[in-house]
């Protein structure tokens, strides 16, 4: 329908010009009685012909370059190689339109890219986890073997038995931090942002530690304006403090001070959690937040060194962040930003 | 992967006794996507550093190398088209045009270019910087940390690769620069682009992926 449309427009153009030549002509032979000017403006007449028919070529040339050029581009990313000739930054339209090709080229590869790298994610994760599990199932299996020796006192026996309930114990935590860990690697987990009174999550995040803390003897105090409401998800936000302050209170000594402040800012709700333990030194900010990092000051502790990379995981999700400030051996603050 | 490359890159200032070594032989890679700080001394390097990166200065000897091309090979005009598509830059001082409003401020990028904005996009970012409601208003009439959002969000109206940053922070108090800084790491992030930030101040150079210490125009881990 298109192509026939297109064929009588050019039928009508081209006897259209025929008429307003012979228009022309017409004119001349009648109006212009001198056969020079008469000629002469024939001449000139037909120059301007001719100088439009060329314009008309190069423009369409020009037009012929350009998709010749697109298609030379659009063949090289098909390929997955660079274009050749490519100069991004001439001032010119294919450089112009080349750019913004490779740059959707980039960003519909980057889902490549990013599914690659959540591959060698779970990799990293599934050798971690068979790290991490080795241990307590080889001591347990050692010690099922001593437990089935019919000569052990009963004595021996009960010993064994704790020491494999514990093995139990911290396979039960290790297990449960993976489960929590594989949610938010493989972002199964929905966050349910609500606008919510931070002080509750905070009474929640602490509810967690409160016998921890006083069995150690540490001084647990909070102060956050009742009134303060911030955008999250209550219950993963209290994990997340949860676990920070679970971690202050490991690393605290007896007799030391954990608290948290809350500070309405701008655009962010900034809430510190400072503790008075054993810090952490600079170069090792960064490495607190990696998965399984443990601190070789902090070995002698149990965990496992997920907490704070959940924690970190579950403010980011939310669009805030985490930041430490700390000095070795007088105590560590992790401040905790959520967008307002 | 790397989306910029920096290879024993030298620039120095005045000849003999006065020489300045700003620069003496520079090796970095900056990965792409990632969120680098450069810290060190006034003095140490930096901002030449980042000139270098975004096409603003020429080294004296070495490669700089952005999204595979060798910035070298480019004439002024090429440099000049490189600049306004492939960074964006935000300054101490954010250099807004205080005649026009904060919204022609924004677009005022991609009218140089000759481009048309597009709307989805501007209203985007304008609502993640939370600026939507200062439209109309002059740069004089925002608060220090209002106009860096600003100019952030006129960096980020090109969609450039790579944001330049050089002390976004200094001129605004700790609060709204940390609260400033958040935004803009958010919206880097939002958008998979390469954040280059130059600072002093270490609380904010953790929040980066990585820090490079520079000293005496040298790279100190």
């Amino acid at each position: 329908m298109r192509a026939k449309g297109t064929k009588l427009a050019g039928v009508v153009l081209a006897l259209l010009s025929v008429l307003l030549c012979l228009v022309f002509l017409w004119l001349l032979w009648t109006y212009v009685p001198r056969a020079s000017v008469r000629w002469g403006l024939l001449a000139v007449g037909a120059g301007i012909c001719c100088a439009a028919g060329l314009w008309i070529w190069y423009q369409r040339r020009q037009v012929t370059v350009f998709a010749d050029d697109l298609c030379t581009t659009l063949d090289a990313l098909m390929s997955g190689r660079q274009p050749e000739g490519y100069r991004p930054y001439e001032d010119s339209l294919t450089a112009r339109v080349q750019g913004k090709l490779m740059q959707y080229y980039d960003i519909m590869n980057e889902g490549k890219v990013q599914s690659q790298r959540d591959k060698e994610t779970i990799q990293g994760l599934v050798s971690d986890i068979s790290h991490q599990v080795k241990t307590p199932i080889a001591n347990m299996k050692l010690y099922t073997g001593i437990l089935q020796n019919p000569l052990i006192t009963e004595e021996k026996q009960a010993a064994f038995l704790k020491t494999m309930e514990e093995q139990v114990n911290k396979l039960d935590f290790l297990m449960q931090s993976l489960i929590k860990m594989s949610w938010l690697e493989t972002g199964t987990f929905t966050l349910h942002v609500e606008e919510a009174r931070l002080s509750d999550t905070i009474a929640r995040a602490m509810n967690g530690v409160w016998a921890k803390a006083e069995e150690k003897g540490i001084q647990l105090t909070a102060d956050c304006d009742s009134g303060i409401t911030v955008k999250h998800d209550p219950r993963w936000t209290a994990e997340a403090l949860g676990n920070i302050l679970d971690n202050g209170v490991k690393y605290t000594p007896p007799g030391g001070r954990v608290s948290v402040s809350v500070q309405p800012w701008q655009f962010y709700t900034r809430i510190d959690i400072s503790d008075t333990g054993i810090g952490i030194p600079e170069n090792h900010y960064h490495d607190v937040f990696q998965r399984f990092y443990r601190e070789e000051a902090a070995a002698a502790q149990e965990g496992v060194g997920l907490g704070l990379y959940l924690a970190n995981g579950i403010v980011t999700r939310q669009k805030g962040y985490i930041s430490v400030k700390s000095r070795v051996g007088e105590g560590t603050t992790f401040s905790v930003y959520l967008l307002s | 992967m790397d989306i910029v490359t920096v290879h024993n890159l030298k620039k120095y200032f005045g000849r003999g006794e006065n020489q300045v070594k700003a620069l003496d032989g520079i090796d970095l890679n900056i990965e792409k996507g990632k969120f680098t700080a450069i810290i060190g001394a006034s003095g140490s390097g930096k901002t030449t550093l980042l000139n270098m990166i975004g096409g603003l200065d020429v080294p004296d000897s070495g490669e700089v190398t952005v999204d595979g091309v060798n910035l070298s090979g480019l004439k002024e005009k090429e440099l000049a088209v490189f600049r306004r598509s492939k960074v964006g830059f935000v300054y101490q001082n954010f250099n807004l045009i205080s005649t026009l409003t904060v919204r022609e401020n924004i677009l005022f990028p991609l009218n140089l270019a000759g481009s048309t904005p597009d709307p989805v996009f501007f209203r985007e970012i304008t609502e993640l910087l939370r600026l939507s409601d200062r439209m109309d208003a002059y740069p004089g009439q925002l608060s220090g940390g209002g106009q860096q959002r600003a100019a952030i969000a006129r960096a980020l109206m090109v969609k450039p690769a790579i944001i330049l940053a050089d002390e976004p922070t200094g001129n605004l108090d700790t609060k709204s620069g940390q609260d400033v800084l958040g935004l803009l790491r958010m919206s880097v992030e939002t958008y998979h682009q390469t954040l280059v930030m130059i600072t002093h101040n270490l609380e904010i150079a953790q929040m980066a992926d990585r820090v490079v210490r520079m000293e005496d125009g040298r790279i100190c881990g």
